[in-house]
């Protein structure tokens, strides 16, 4: 039974909620779980700790914020998108919430294959931080808390092993009172040490309106935890007034006629397909380069040469880069009863009144307004190859991070390591073996990957050329991919299990359906005339080899054979495409189960890489020590690394693999189960 | 995307080291089981490779000097105990002349040549040393039985050396490959080529085809993720259509040196072939300068295969002769002749003999009846790409002079007829211009090693670039509605070429590798 959009607590209910939590004190001083911070990381991390069973304590600077869209006021996109199928066929909260909020839906990618389509929607700021604020209070398990943090707990569990830490709790700004938890996950977004740039003037803070976050947590890191620290930068576009831009000089940009859901537990969104609001494209004139150039002195966000991202530069940056071209704006709708746009593409960090000047470079905004300047951001991140798979720190127990703190960009990147790292930090307070995602059946797998094997230069988004499995890592198949997975692990409710299972046997019974369907070309020919099936060939074909076909759909199948086929045709879209890719997905299987196999192999995390007695190169055990990769297939993404130096390590990992367990000989089966399993996913 | 730069599927490349590594950790295991019965003390914790293998590095067989190379940790342990060096090694890289004892009955074995190449400054990068010994089995068995009895030694693998050498990072596969041919190569083209692999010409060509490929595998990608929410350039696709037509031009026209590399590699088959009594026994005598066939006045008497290995010119062939056509009824004839059919379907060169004594004496008619001949030896429904033929008309010397020179010069140029020679294997007339035509023959089938681009020399380059090209196609395939199925197929071509070079490996390739080696190398 296809399940509906699920309608939530309304927004007012949901603030008096908010408003008793923070009156009344909370009710205990030990927790399984604290979440730090309350953005798309935080929420995701909170809602998934509760999820897997964790008494889970989420601390943020103010409620009313908490869900809001500090940047773009959009979700999803060719990359992004495959993040959003997959944190809801976690269970996670973003999918649903961009069903409930979204006021423009369109598929990007609709003609390059379903392999790399891009679900995309704008979004309603308002109904966005509703929607969040509304499930985080209704689900069991999780207290709100609004508080700064001040101070981690940490112990030093053994004396004889100084580097590695354990975690305790957290202390609030103004309480003296620690409060306790196992597991800790921090995700200050652009709030550790954050400063926020306008023309010449830097002021303290994460978010322009919001209070800067002491400077504890940072000085914590970086001299107890003795973590690599480092700094990026991020930017926002100023926010015009959508009465002051003359609309008809702009390209209109509808959206799909149909809006296509995110959550695969929603046959549709909430926003009507007539409702839908459009956007709108225009383009940057010499002006606009005039005007950038021209106050390069006075910006001095764009002086520094931290790194920013190369994916979603500042209207400076592309104009510098690339002088002479004419840049692409986006004006995007804000909400349904907002009266500003959001210009996508200019984000910039010039004083306000220049920034005025450069928009009315361009036509469609002559005698724009700006509601509020854009700003940039400049804020520490934890180097992110100091973490486990699990992302948890490998030196300080139970300490789990998150979202832009290990430099990553975006909403979608946050929310699905806020969604792994609360998983996580509920398995580890409740004892249970900490798991990882692999890159073979992920793109949740692939980003947390390439985290913590590679680190990280730049902020990091993703794409799908980062995904080596793109034809299997589909959006369509996600739930399929991760689902029953998440089920096991304890992050998926039982509602979304039993859906993603009764689909699951649809999909395989329709299947099993069309291989039965064997006839010969010309019998096919006969039945539907039209198609470019050739009759040369004197062999039969099977509904499934059928539906390969660019020009063969399944509704024409089921036209034919009603009573076989009739009953998936909910399925006909994902059915035309697991046809069309099966073949390509059997080819990389190998691949995958090669993959996996040196994903198992794990490297001890406490070997010694300088005074290991094989061959190694110098250098390859510099990058080995300064990387520490979990595993053998972490190790050989690294770069730098040669064929040569893999062997040995492979080697090494087989001798020390067979000797461990000649010598464990003596432990039950079980745990020596117990005993890989967390050796794969070494702390 | 693949991370073409770093990835390198270990457990690949490891597949059929495992077995290797395993073996050697056995060995090792016995060897502690030794030491620890002859009460020999500490035993050393050390990994698979710890072992330090030795093995005789030249020919098996009486030659004037042997080499016995040692690999490994234990390489030190043998100089001290076995050259008399107690107290220092000797210099590096520098030959002494030495007394060779057994360590244990300190008896002498033989006196040679020491050379001491400690890590890393050596083949294997590990420490390695040579002892430069007189060749008789005698002394050899003997200074190896010796060096089995110093601990932490044992005879290598076949290959061993080299696959030391790749693990530390000296070579990559194609120059490993180089290296195993110029260790096989027999005749001066061989080494030739073999050398030029090994420098890695090979390599740099498969890697400007990887640059390129990978250069399209971005541009497409970025229209993928991408076009739209930035401008991409117009034409982007375009190029790249370009550029991958172009590399599967390039790779196909690589794939379509008919086998020249190979063929320098691994012989060139040259096939005698013709009606009974024609000579083609006596010809492979002439030709190899010794009764390799045995020859007779009677129709029939060659029924099987017969080879025998040459160096024409420099380039190696592999020269059989075959049973005389004709129908028999005769069951072991029956076979020969259709083992000769099969070998005329394989040879790279056929030599079509013929008696010229049987030739009608008008040209016209001798022309069209060789053509007859000639179809019915050479056709074959299945195979129409056969390989080069010469028409050799054989016994001459039975031939009244004008008749031979109406021969030479009627039978020329005849289209539909291959180059003719008329030879006498009686008393070698005509032999050295039938040689010259043959060695031309041949050197266009190998081509210049030295010159052009670099050639295909295994058959497993083959097949990953036949991969590559087929991949390649399908980017054209898919590439107007399914663009990822489309970057898929530049992947899985990328995949291909790193295949050769090793970057990208799949489990059976070192084995074969290696297999291949001979001990000591």
């Amino acid at each position: 039974m296809p399940h509906m959009l699920t309608r939530k607590l309304s927004p007012v209910q949901s603030i008096w909620f908010l408003v008793t939590k923070r009156a009344s004190h909370i009710s205990r001083q030990l927790y399984d779980v604290i979440v730090v911070g309350g953005g798309h990381a935080g929420t995701e991390a909170a809602a998934a700790a509760a999820r897997a069973g964790a008494e889970t304590l989420l601390v943020t600077q103010k409620i009313q914020t908490i869900g809001a869209l500090s940047c773009n006021p959009s979700l999803g996109g060719v990359g992004k998108g495959h993040l959003v199928k997959e944190i809801d066929a976690l269970d996670g909260l973003c999918g649903r919430a961009g069903d409930w909020a979204g006021i423009h839906f369109s598929i990007l990618n609709r003609r390059k294959g379903p392999a790399v389509w891009g679900p995309r929607a704008q979004l309603d700021r308002q109904r966005y931080r509703e929607f969040i604020q509304a499930e985080l209070l209704s689900t069991p398990r999780l207290t709100v808390l609004e508080g700064s943090v001040e101070e981690l707990l940490v112990a030093d569990p053994n004396p004889e092993e100084p580097g590695v830490h354990s975690v305790t709790g957290i202390r609030l700004a103004n309480s003296s009172h620690p409060i306790s938890a196992s597991s800790v996950i921090l995700t200050t977004g652009t709030f550790l040490s954050g400063s926020l740039f306008m023309g010449q003037t830097t002021s303290p803070g994460g978010r322009i309106g919001d209070a800067p976050s002491s400077s504890g947590l940072s000085q914590m890191l970086r001299e107890r935890l003795r973590l690599r620290v480092g700094r990026l930068r991020t930017g926002t576009p100023p926010r015009i007034l959508k009465d002051s831009v003359d609309l008809s000089l702009a390209k209109l940009q509808p959206p799909d006629s149909n809006p296509t859901p995110f959550s695969f537990m929603n046959t549709h969104t909430r926003c009507k397909p007539e409702e839908q609001l459009p956007c709108y494209l225009t383009y940057t004139t010499p002006g606009v380069e005039r005007v950038v150039r021209e106050s390069l002195h006075l910006n001095c966000h764009i002086q520094q040469d931290t790194k920013g991202p190369r994916y979603c530069p500042s209207i400076e940056s592309k104009v510098l880069r690339f002088p002479g071209r004419s840049h692409q704006v986006w004006l995007e709708p804000e909400g349904v009863n907002s009266d500003l746009l959001y210009p996508q593409g200019l984000s910039m960090t010039m004083p306000p009144d220049v920034q005025l000047r450069l928009i009315r470079e361009i036509p469609a905004m002559h005698r724009a307004e700006i509601h509020t300047p854009g700003y940039g951001v400049q804020y520490d991140y934890v180097c992110p190859t100091q973490l486990s798979p699990a992302l948890q720190v490998k030196n300080t127990q139970g300490l789990f991070l998150a979202g832009q703190i290990n430099g990553t960009t975006g909403y979608e990147e946050a929310a699905a390591q806020g969604l792994w790292a609360g998983l996580n930090a509920a398995r580890w307070a409740l004892s249970l073996p900490l798991v990882g995602l692999s890159r073979t059946e992920s793109y949740i797998g692939v980003l947390i990957d390439d985290l913590v094997s590679r680190g990280v230069k730049e902020p990091y988004r993703m794409f799908t050329s980062r995904a080596e499995f793109r034809t299997s890592l589909r959006p369509d198949n996600a739930d399929l991919r991760l689902t029953m997975k998440g089920y096991e692990l304890g992050c998926v409710s039982s509602v979304r299990h039993n859906e993603a299972v009764r689909v699951k046997r649809g999909l395989q019974d329709a299947i099993s359906s069309l291989q039965a369907l064997t006839m010969s070309t010309t019998r096919w020919r006969r039945m539907l005339p039209g198609i470019s099936v050739s009759e040369s060939k004197n062999s039969s074909l099977s509904g499934m080899d059928l539906l390969q076909y660019k020009d063969v759909s399944f509704e024409m199948l089921a036209s034919v054979f009603p009573e076989n086929l009739s009953e998936y045709m909910e399925f006909s879209e994902r059915l035309k495409i697991e046809a069309v890719y099966k073949p390509h997905c059997d080819q990389s299987k190998r691949e995958i189960e090669r993959i996996q196999k040196e994903e198992n192999m794990a490297l001890p995390q406490n070997i010694d890489y300088f005074t290991l007695p094989v061959s190694l190169s110098q250098e390859v055990r510099e990058i080995l020590d300064r990387f520490r990769p979990s595993t053998l297939g972490a190790a050989t993404r690294l770069e730098g690394m040669t064929p040569a130096a893999l062997v040995t390590l492979f080697n090494y990992v087989q001798f020390t693999g067979k000797e461990a367990r000649t010598t464990n000989r003596k432990q039950t089966d079980h745990e020596e189960d117990l005993c890989t399993r967390k050796a794969s996913l070494p702390q | 995307m693949y991370c073409p730069a770093t990835m390198l599927p270990v457990s690949a490349v490891c597949g059929g080291i495992y077995r290797a590594a395993t073996r050697a950790l056995r060995t090792r295991k016995i060897h502690q089981c030794r030491h620890l019965s002859s009460g020999d003390g500490v035993l050393q914790a050390g990994l698979a490779d710890a072992d330090t293998i030795f093995a005789l590095s030249s020919g098996h067989g009486r030659y004037g000097v042997a080499v016995v190379r040692i690999s490994g940790p234990a390489a030190t342990t043998a100089l001290r105990s076995m050259v008399g060096l107690r107290k220092h090694l000797p210099p590096p890289r520098t030959a002494m002349l030495r007394s060779i004892t057994d360590p244990h009955s300190k008896e002498i074995l033989d006196r040679g040549l020491v050379l001491w190449f400690p890590a890393p400054h050596s083949f294997t990068g590990e420490d390695s040393a040579e002892f430069h010994i007189h060749g008789g089995p005698a002394v050899i068995t003997a200074v190896l039985q010796a060096l089995g009895s110093v601990p932490g030694m044992r005879p290598a693998e076949a290959g061993e050396f080299t696959r030391r050498a790749f693990h530390a990072g000296k070579l990559d596969l194609t120059e490993v490959e180089g290296l195993g041919d110029l260790i096989h190569a027999e005749t001066e083209a061989q080494r030739r080529q073999a050398l030029r692999q090994m420098s890695g010409d090979l390599a740099r060509l498969y890697q400007n085809w990887s640059h390129r490929l990978k250069r399209c595998l971005a541009h497409v990608e970025a229209f993928i993720d991408f076009s739209e929410d930035e401008l991409i350039e117009e034409g982007v696709l375009e190029q790249v259509d370009i550029s991958v037509h172009d590399l599967q031009a390039e790779i196909g026209q690589h794939l379509k040196d008919e086998r020249r590399g190979e063929r320098l590699r691994s012989g060139v088959h040259v096939v005698i072939a013709g009606a009974t009594n024609a000579g083609k026994s006596s010809l492979l005598n002439t030709l190899c300068q010794r009764p390799a066939a045995i020859v007779s006045p009677i129709a029939g008497t060659t029924r099987d295969v017969v080879e025998t290995a040459l160096d024409i010119g420099g380039f190696p062939v592999l020269l059989s002769d075959t049973a005389g056509l004709r129908e028999s009824p005769d069951l072991v004839e029956q076979e020969g002749v259709r083992r000769a059919r099969e070998r005329v379907q394989q040879a790279d060169l056929t030599l079509l003999v013929v008696d010229s004594t049987l030739l009608p004496s008008e040209e016209h008619q001798a022309s069209a009846l060789l053509l007859n001949h000639l179809r019915s030896v050479l056709s074959s429904q299945e195979n129409t790409e056969t390989g080069m033929c010469l028409l050799v008309l054989n016994k001459t010397d039975l031939l009244p002079e004008a008749q031979r020179e109406k021969l030479n010069r009627g039978l020329r140029g005849v289209s539909g007829l291959p180059p003719v020679c008329l030879i006498s294997c009686q008393t070698n007339e005509g032999l050295k211009d039938f040689l010259t035509l043959l060695q031309s023959s041949i050197k266009s089938m190998c081509g210049d090693p030295l010159s052009g681009a670099p050639t295909l020399t295994q058959a497993r380059h083959r097949a990953h670039l036949q991969q590559c090209v087929a991949s390649l196609a399908q980017y054209g395939r898919y590439r107007d509605y399914d663009l990822a199925l489309a970057a898929e197929g530049i992947r899985l071509a990328l995949t291909g070429l790193g295949r050769i070079t090793g970057r990208v490996g799949a489990e059976e390739i070192l084995d074969i590798i290696f297999k291949d080696f001979c001990i000591g190398k």
